[in-house]
């Protein structure tokens, strides 16, 4: 076991009474890709938002690399080495493909010519070269998903958020998504992954953490998880409800 | 000196009272439509100069006019707003940017038209306000206020609280605010946003040109009136807070005070610079408003 | 990538053309209005990298024009300056109100910027009334320097320099895509790494430094300056018109929208001078037009259907375009 590159601990946010994250702690090791779940409403994307900096925890703090981080700006962690996809997808509309993630570039390559060589480098990883010139706006909802992995790997982050990159795909599109995440933590990238989809948490994820209303009620291997009666009652009753 | 300074506070309350009338009117625009319209200003001329030509015209007292003003601005308001509506759902560019640009237009628009038809030349309005004034002696500190001013807190008073009535008891009103708070969700309840957006707009519109009556009857008017009531509108709503309707009444008081203590104690030249670094100062230390409510 | 030799050939060819004017026409109504034409591609240009790449509206773009030209003044008349350096600050007096202002303003929703700005504009103007310095509203005069033909090569240098600086800024290196990306989705920038407050400061600068200095080069040109004629509204005013009627986003859409507003100024205000009011009535009914039925200026509307031409030889449908 190699030390915790994410320490959240005793993270809260709260909005107006409500208590959206409660308290939750726990580690990610590096290298590992650990999966977030969580009935609806659990809190999951509420909690990406704060390790990502786009909200500020109320209470707990936030240690990334041995760094307190909690309160940093979303630029600010981008810098520190922490890429993030949205669930709802956020192209640069009206610029290319190759522009979307030459932008991206520019954080470890100031340089235009850097940028666009290290740009085309990613999205020949990610299987978007041969799209390079086209508008991000008209990518299918696939294509889309993979601009935004590309744009976090652009930052060549030591850290990947992932916002539900395989929800919505079609099962072809979601195996090919599937693979490049693996791609992307062999290449020594640590994944923290919130999907909807239980297949593909449980056979990516080394560990699995959830939430149910704010709380982390289980945390361990996903066989483990899987067969553990809180987490079981908790998406019984989401499907009752 | 000290005397002096109940009336300046007098002053300012009547002054801001006015204020509040059009500022109220821009902050529910705001909040319902979504725009800022930068030809606030312009409806308060145009409005003014509608009642001193009918005054003109029919020589009856210019206060009668303040109901044809509201029907005949209202109206206009009310075929004006499928036009911005459009411009906001526009499908290409940035609509919110253009919506701004529009307004922008119409205002410079409005100006030209005004000095085109008015002239450059000041006029006042007559009323039989206008005349009186009521006087306190209380031994050291001697307070002279004119009937019309007084007239023009009413009328605030009346537009205000008749504004609050509606949003606040009628369901046109419930319907108003419920598309201000959630535009998407007021929408999916069935609320027609674009008929609520219209009558909204008309009746901004309508009590802005309403205004400018009362406005030409303490002050006086001209073709380009309209930039400074511009940046009044826009210094209450900022200082209120963006879309916070029960922020209007504070702010406009407060920037009336700063204006009569200006024109009292300092070079009124220097009144207007006052206004803009307080509006910096706000949008440095709290840009959503003195209490924080705004957007 | 393509277009960049294309590009560069025209800009040549036109700048040539510009520079063999004097040579041709003694006339020098016609080399002022030549001067003047340049000088409003400068204002439109320099109004459009804020709002046209980064999506914020500059409703006070003249206060930089004025601060420029009352620095010139001010320097060229109470310190005896030269006339460069003096222009030369003003910019640059320009360019730290630009950082002043728009460091509170540009973290916010972009009414607050459109309104603050605004404010600023009428906040200068009655500075320049109320202060001595300044000659309060009867302006300042400048030393009087009338070479017609001098003042045409300088504001065609400056314009063209400006021309291409802000072209290669814009649209080959980093910070024109930095722009760009703040204007489609602030969020997103956040992630990738940019500060879009700090990125929106320094496009404001930018288009706020060259605005000061052609408003310097304007005083020294015109000799005389009050606050109407150069901190008024009207500056604003055409620089908005011209650049959203020529096209919001390109740096060739100002241009051409500056060139034919110009033009129609000059020439009604030539012909119809008893109307002159009037003239800002069209311009108003111009910019609402434009919004209404051109939103993507004259050269926007000329690209998507060139575009549509090509697409339709091609054999394709034009798919629909959707933006959210």
């Amino acid at each position: 076991m190699s030390e915790a590159i994410l320490k959240i601990e005793n993270v809260s946010k709260v909005f107006g009474g409500l208590r959206a994250v409660d308290q939750v702690s726990f580690e990610i090791e590096k290298g590992e890709i650990v999966g977030l779940i969580g009935p609806n409403g659990a809190g999951k994307t509420t909690l990406f938002n704060v390790i990502s900096g786009y909200y500020a925890p109320t209470e707990g703090s936030i240690t990334f690399q041995g760094r307190a981080i909690s309160g940093f700006p979303p630029y600010r962690l981008a810098r520190e080495g922490i890429g993030r996809t949205f669930q709802i997808v956020k192209p640069f509309a009206g610029l290319t493909v190759l522009e979307n993630v030459v932008i991206a570039s520019f954080l470890k390559y100031p340089r235009m010519a850097d940028a666009e060589k290290n740009a085309e480098r990613i999205l020949d990883f990610t299987g978007l070269i041969d799209k390079k010139d086209e508008s991000a706006q008209g990518l299918t909802l696939a294509g889309r998903k993979r601009l935004e992995i590309s744009k976090a790997l652009a930052l060549e982050p030591s850290l990947l958020l992932l916002d539900e990159v395989v929800a919505g795909l079609n099962p072809t599109e979601a195996d090919k998504t599937i693979e490049l995440i693996l791609k992307v933590r062999d290449q020594g990238v640590t994944i923290l992954i919130v999907e909807h989809i239980m297949r593909v948490i449980m056979n990516i994820s080394d560990r699995v953490v959830v939430l149910n209303y704010g709380q982390k009620i289980a945390e361990g291997k996903p066989g483990e998880v899987a067969k553990n009666p809180t987490v079981i009652e908790a998406y019984l009753g989401e499907a009752q409800a | 000196m000290i005397s002096l300074l109940p009336q300046a506070l007098i002053d300012g309350i009547l002054i801001g009272g006015i204020y509040i009338t059009f500022a109220i009117g821009f902050s529910l625009a705001f909040g319902v439509m979504h725009i800022i319209d930068f030809a606030v200003g312009e409806w308060v001329m145009l409005g003014a100069f509608m009642g001193y030509y009918l005054n003109r015209w029919l020589g009856l007292d210019t206060v009668v006019f303040l109901p044809v003003v509201f029907v005949v601005f209202g109206f206009i308001g009310y075929i004006l707003q499928p036009v911005i509506y459009k411009v906001l759902s526009g499908k290409r560019g940035n609509p919110h940017l253009m919506g701004l640009v529009f307004t922008f237009g119409l205002g410079l628009m409005f100006r030209g038209l005004g000095l085109t038809f008015f002239g450059f030349y000041s006029h006042s309005l007559k009323t039989f306000l206008s005349s009186g004034s009521f006087s306190l002696d209380l031994g050291s500190v001697f307070i002279t206020i004119p009937t019309v001013r007084l007239a023009g807190l009413f009328y605030a008073l009346i537009i205000t609280f008749g504004l609050t009535y509606i949003l606040k008891k009628t369901d046109f009103g419930i319907a108003a605010r419920a598309v201000a708070q959630n535009r998407d969700a007021a929408g999916l309840m069935g609320v027609n946003i674009e008929r609520i957006s219209s009558f909204i707009y008309a009746i901004y519109v309508g009590i802005s040109a309403m205004t400018g009556i009362l406005i030409g009857s303490v002050f006086s008017i001209n073709a380009q009136m309209g930039g400074k009531y511009t940046i009044m509108a826009f210094f209450v709503v900022v200082l209120a807070g963006m879309g916070y309707l029960a922020g209007v009444p504070w702010a406009a008081f407060l920037l009336g005070i700063v204006q009569a203590i200006f024109l009292i104690y300092f070079n009124p030249g220097w009144t207007l610079l006052a206004v803009f670094i307080i509006l910096y100062v706000i949008l440095l230390v709290s840009p959503k408003g003195l209490f924080g409510r705004g957007i | 990538m393509k277009s960049r030799g294309r590009f560069l050939w025209i800009f040549v060819v036109v700048f040539g053309l510009f520079c063999i004017v004097p040579l041709l026409t003694k006339n020098t109504f016609f080399l002022r209005i030549a001067t003047e034409a340049l000088m409003w591609i400068g204002l439109a240009i320099t109004w459009d990298v804020l709002a046209g790449y980064t999506g914020y509206l500059n409703f006070g773009h003249g206060a930089f024009f004025g601060i420029g030209a009352y620095t010139t003044a001010i320097l060229m008349t109470k310190a005896h300056w030269f006339f460069f350096p003096s222009a030369f600050v003003g910019g640059m007096i320009a360019g730290l109100v630009a950082l002043l202002a728009g460091f509170p303003t540009l973290r916010l929703y972009g009414a607050y910027f459109a309104i603050a700005t605004w404010a600023l504009g009428r906040a200068f103007q009655q500075l320049a009334l109320v202060l001595d310095i300044t000659g309060g509203p009867d302006g300042m005069r400048l030393p009087t320097f009338l070479n017609p033909v001098f003042f045409f090569y300088t504001m065609l240098i400056f314009v063209g320099g400006l021309f291409l600086i802000l072209w290669f800024l814009l649209e080959r290196a980093p910070f024109g895509l930095k722009l760009k990306a703040i204007r489609e989705d602030e969020e997103g920038a956040m992630a990738i790494g940019l500060n879009p407050a700090r990125v929106k400061v320094m496009a404001f600068i930018v288009s706020a430094i060259p605005a000061g200095i052609i408003g310097g080069i304007y005083a020294y040109w015109i000799t005389y300056i009050n606050p109407a004629s150069t901190l008024g509204d009207l500056v604003t005013d055409q620089a908005v018109v011209m650049a959203v009627f020529g096209g919001l986003g390109t740096l060739i859409g100002p241009t051409i929208g500056a060139a034919l507003i110009y033009a129609f100024k000059t020439y009604f205000w030539a012909y119809l001078s008893q109307y002159q009011v009037l003239y800002l009535v069209i311009l108003g009914a111009a910019i609402a037009a434009s919004v209404v039925f051109l939103p993507d200026g004259l050269w926007g509307a000329f690209v998507s259907r060139q575009e549509g031409r090509k697409a339709l030889k091609k054999g394709l449908a034009l798919k629909k375009e959707k933006r959210a």
